[in-house]
């Protein structure tokens, strides 16, 4: 692993852990548990695009659980819903990105807010054993939606930059 | 955007819109039962159609909510969790509408 790599990944699990984090300082929009912008969504599609699906996965990973460690949530409720809703969506994301890429970034970002609303209520209905918590859903894919966008619009932003400064062909060269 | 994303922003849209509509529909009904559950465990069943005096219901646990029960409704009044998402989901008036305090493990859950 080149120094490299190992800096910006390092990085990379610094920013994701600090939008987890400044996210769950925000106020809840709507009263719906789970509804929230999906900032540090960001990372781990640029870390998706940037490197393979192992490396995107532990940043994610990494990103939870010192994001929960922030804000004091870890191994509670919280965090077992953030850690299983960022899996669902790394992994439908990557699904998308590289076995069936028929959508843009933003479609990309807007499906993986929807499974991370499914990953995260299939895990709270799994904690409270009530599947009717399900009953939001409708909420969450309608809000997935302008959440999907903006953090979709964000990513295209940085990765423009990241092309132009010429950061992103060293690194997928690897 | 792609045209696809505009294809994957419709269906969310009609799927959504289409559960909603389902949600309301089967949620119309003149006697709805409360049930308060915690940690899997029923607490209390309430008839809220024979509810005549406004009265509170504390469920402890890890945390503490206080439960507000009137005349056809119900909600979490108040809670010392910390996001407080129960008591921001309001009061539930339908069959199907759900509260929830993940930290304190306490639903509220709307019957017919």
């Amino acid at each position: 692993m080149s120094t490299k790599r190992l800096a910006l990944i390092a990085m990379l699990v610094a920013q994701a852990t600090i939008l987890h984090y400044l996210e769950g300082l925000l106020p809840n929009p709507i009263p719906i548990p789970g509804v929230k912008l999906g900032l540090a969504n960001i990372i781990t599609l640029l870390a998706l695009v940037l490197f393979d699906f192992k490396t995107a996965l532990n940043i994610v990973a990494l990103r939870t659980i010192l994001g929960s460690l922030l804000n004091g949530t870890l191994f509670g409720v919280g965090f077992f819903l953030s850690f299983s809703g960022a899996m669902a969506a790394t992994c439908m994301m990557i699904l998308l990105l590289r076995v069936f890429p028929v959508l843009s970034v933003i479609g990309v970002s807007i499906a993986g807010a929807i499974a991370h609303s499914i990953g995260q209520l299939l895990m709270a209905a799994l904690i409270i054993n009530q599947p009717g918590i399900f009953y939001y859903l409708p909420f969450m894919l309608l809000f997935s939606i302008p959440s999907g966008i903006i953090t979709g619009l964000l990513l295209k932003g940085l990765l423009k930059y990241i092309q132009k400064t010429g950061g992103g062909g060293q690194l997928s060269g690897e | 955007m792609k045209k696809n994303d505009i294809l994957l922003i419709g269906i969310i849209i009609v799927i959504s819109l289409a559960a909603l509509l389902f949600i309301n529909i089967l949620g119309k009904s003149d006697n709805i039962t409360a049930v308060v559950i915690q940690n899997n465990k029923v607490i209390e069943r309430i008839d809220l159609s024979t509810v005549k005096e406004p009265r509170t219901i504390t469920v402890s646990g890890d945390y503490h909510n206080i439960i507000k029960v009137e005349k056809d409704r119900i909600r979490f009044e108040k809670s010392d969790c910390p996001e407080q998402i129960c008591v921001h989901t309001g009061w539930l008036t339908k069959y199907g509408d759900i509260a929830v305090c993940m930290p304190n493990k306490t639903i509220i859950d709307i019957e017919k």
